[in-house]
């Protein structure tokens, strides 16, 4: 050190920091409850808050989506097959004019059935599909058919993945022994085979596909529930309720099952997609819901026949599948960050 | 060490069983017959029965299978090309669908390493949300729509590749496809690459790299990378048997004529034996792949092989 002579700070050499009102919010130690905590770290989260409202939005679609115009999701018009999206409103604009570039061999040349047939007053949204029936009354009664699969497979999922995890973990030893070799082998099973195979057997609809998915998807929803479970049992809470004289399945459900309820839910939402994704697939394999109902993956499957010469007719339901499965996750994302912040990321 | 990769194997053997158990049962269960040709009479069908062996008792048919199925012996497809052996049918089709699928892990595991890599060291910038915007796309929006939208845009409006799979131009027709199902693969590591290399690019010996003097690609190749890799590997195994899965469509998409075509037409068509082979091949690939990628995490890790003795 050259310049030994040591600094005398004087007072000027500090400014009060005006911080007046910050001091008044304990932001750190104040006592919130866990799930206003959560509802903030949450909708501090953009892409966690876009997901919700597209779901919500697509939710309120599916449900008032089909009743919005005259047609039906299965009536037919065969005259008016084919027909490219209009919306009359929107033809000034030069979109959703009801026109169409068909390619040929020879060239490209544009089209538009109602000017040629003369029904200037008639419009289809989404446009029509090879049999006449409007694409938009379809998207979302396919939507509709989509999520209620998705939802009602993904719920039951929980309610046997996580009894079979939580009371696997609880016991333990040899119940937890074969519990656990029992999941190995299920799990060791390809999905989709599985899937597959069962819709083979069983007649295809709605509640045989909720079914097979529902055989499928548990296995990772048990083996959260139970690590969280291994995790608790040893706690003091646990010790006390027994201590009290509490049975078993009343520690298990009771005790335990409402502090493990973040994991499960966000567990909950990321299943969803996965079902929707494997609903899509079977009707794309031709064992989805039976004609001449709908859902996203059977009407993208017949919009596949024809996807170079109408893409209009395959869009709506891809992207709409697309949507609800990105937002599925992005909401899932959110629900883990806000629930556990300090989680590493998956 | 030996010990548990003995009760691995024995655990995958064990699994595998089950499995031909649980096939063979669901297959007895299946409607319709693969003899429904009208033209046959009772007698006829009597004795395609006995030349199958499927007159014999259920238990008799089981264990006659798994021992043809153990030598290799897959039997015979019934309807989709009559009398051929099953094997020859998969022969065939496996090396187009393992090729495939082997460029889209390859291709989707780089990309992936790269994307992850970059988000994690240029972490809270631009680059880093939009290497998360790319993976989560990836992540939720299903392979095929993914293909549906290469082979339109790229495939039919530029026609810059063949829209269907061709042997003529197998490198040029494999592209579209190859794409379309790594980015289920790519996203996934992307994500995974940068949380853990996150982690350790904040830990205590990478500070100990930097303060040696180590700088620059030696300090990130050499020992984050390294040590990112490790979880990577786990993460690896389910992609590429979801890419097995995936694959049944974007087949079907390009016309490719692989295990996952096959497998689709065999369900169409009622085809018991091929379905039920080509489950067993899928199943057994997977367990394969998970047998291998936890005997490797064992050796590389050790503590989860003891982690493992103390469960």
């Amino acid at each position: 050190m050259e310049n030994a002579a040591a600094y005398v700070p004087v007072e000027t050499d500090f400014k009060l920091k005006h911080n007046a009102g910050a001091d008044l919010i304990d932001e750190n130690y104040a006592a919130q409850s866990f799930w206003k905590d959560v509802f903030i770290r949450y909708f501090r989260k953009i892409s966690a808050v876009i997901g919700l409202v597209l779901i919500l939005v697509i939710s309120v679609f599916a449900v008032i989506g089909p009743g919005m115009n005259e047609y039906t999701y299965s009536g037919q018009e065969l005259s008016q097959k084919n027909f490219a999206p209009r919306i009359i409103a929107l033809e000034k604009f030069g979109i959703f004019d009801g026109s169409e570039t068909m390619r040929t061999t020879t060239g490209s040349k544009e089209i538009n059935y109602y000017t040629e047939k003369g029904l200037t007053d008639l419009e289809y949204w989404f446009g029509s599909d090879n049999f006449g029936r409007d694409i938009w009354t379809r998207t979302w009664s396919g939507a509709r058919v989509s999520l209620i699969i998705a939802i009602a497979a993904a719920i039951i999922d929980m309610v046997i993945g996580m009894s079979y995890g939580l009371i696997s973990g609880y016991f333990g030893g040899r119940v937890d022994m074969i519990m656990q070799r029992i999941l190995e082998i299920a799990n060791g099973i390809p999905r989709l085979v599985i899937v597959t195979l069962l819709l083979l057997v069983l007649q295809p609809g709605m509640l045989t596909i909720i079914f097979a998915l529902m055989l499928t998807e548990w296995v990772g929803m048990s083996r959260i529930a139970r690590a969280e479970m291994l995790k608790l049992k040893e706690q003091e809470f646990v010790l006390a309720s027994r201590t009290l004289g509490a049975g078993n399945f009343f520690i298990i459900f009771k005790e335990v099952l409402p502090n493990i309820i973040g994991p499960i839910i966000t567990q909950v939402m990321f299943s969803i997609p996965t079902a929707i994704f494997t609903e899509a697939f079977l009707s794309f394999v031709g064992l989805g819901i039976p004609v001449p109902r709908c859902s996203l993956g059977s009407l993208i499957s017949e919009g596949f026949n024809s996807f170079t010469t109408h893409p209009y007719q395959i869009i709506p339901p891809i992207v709409v599948m697309a949507l609800l499965m990105l937002s599925f996750n992005l909401v899932a994302d959110g629900l883990r960050e806000a629930l556990d912040p300090k989680m590493k990321e998956m | 060490m030996k010990k548990y990769i003995g009760k691995r194997i024995l655990t995958s053997l064990f699994t595998l069983l089950a499995i031909l158990l649980v096939l063979f049962i669901l297959m007895q269960l299946m409607p319709g017959s693969p003899f429904n040709d009208e033209k046959l009479n009772a007698d006829q069908r009597a004795a395609l029965y006995t030349k199958y062996g499927l007159d014999q008792p259920i238990v008799v048919q089981f264990f006659k299978y798994v021992g043809n199925m153990l030598k290799g012996d897959l039997g015979v497809s019934y309807n989709i090309s009559k009398n051929t052996p099953i094997s020859q049918l998969i022969q065939t089709r496996l090396p187009i669908s393992i090729r495939i699928g082997g460029c889209a892990v390859g291709l989707g595991a780089v990309v992936g390493l790269v994307l992850g890599l970059i988000a994690a060291l240029k972490h809270d910038t631009i680059w880093d949300s939009l290497a998360t915007v790319i993976s989560v796309i990836g992540v939720s929006v299903p392979s095929y729509v993914f293909a549906l939208a290469l082979s339109y845009n790229f495939g039919f409006k530029l026609g810059w590749f063949p829209m269907l799979f061709s042997q003529q131009d197998v490198l040029g027709s494999s592209v579209l496809p190859s794409i379309s199902l790594s980015m289920f693969t790519m996203a996934s590591i992307a994500r995974f690459t940068r949380s853990e290399m996150l982690e350790v690019l904040g830990s205590d010996y990478m500070l100990l790299a930097e303060s040696k003097g180590i700088s620059g690609a030696a300090l990130i190749f050499r020992h984050a990378l390294r040590n990112a890799l490790i979880p990577i590997i786990t993460v690896l195994a389910p992609l590429i048997v979801d890419l097995m899965t995936g694959s049944l469509v974007v087949e079907k998409i390009f016309a490719i004529p692989g295990v996952g075509s096959l497998l689709v037409t065999a369900i169409q068509s009622n085809d018991y034996n091929v379905v039920i082979s080509l489950s067993f091949i899928y199943s057994a690939m997977y367990i394969g792949i998970m047998l291998v990628v936890d005997i490797l995490y064992g050796i590389i890790d050790p503590r989860i092989r003891l982690a493992k003795k103390g469960d």
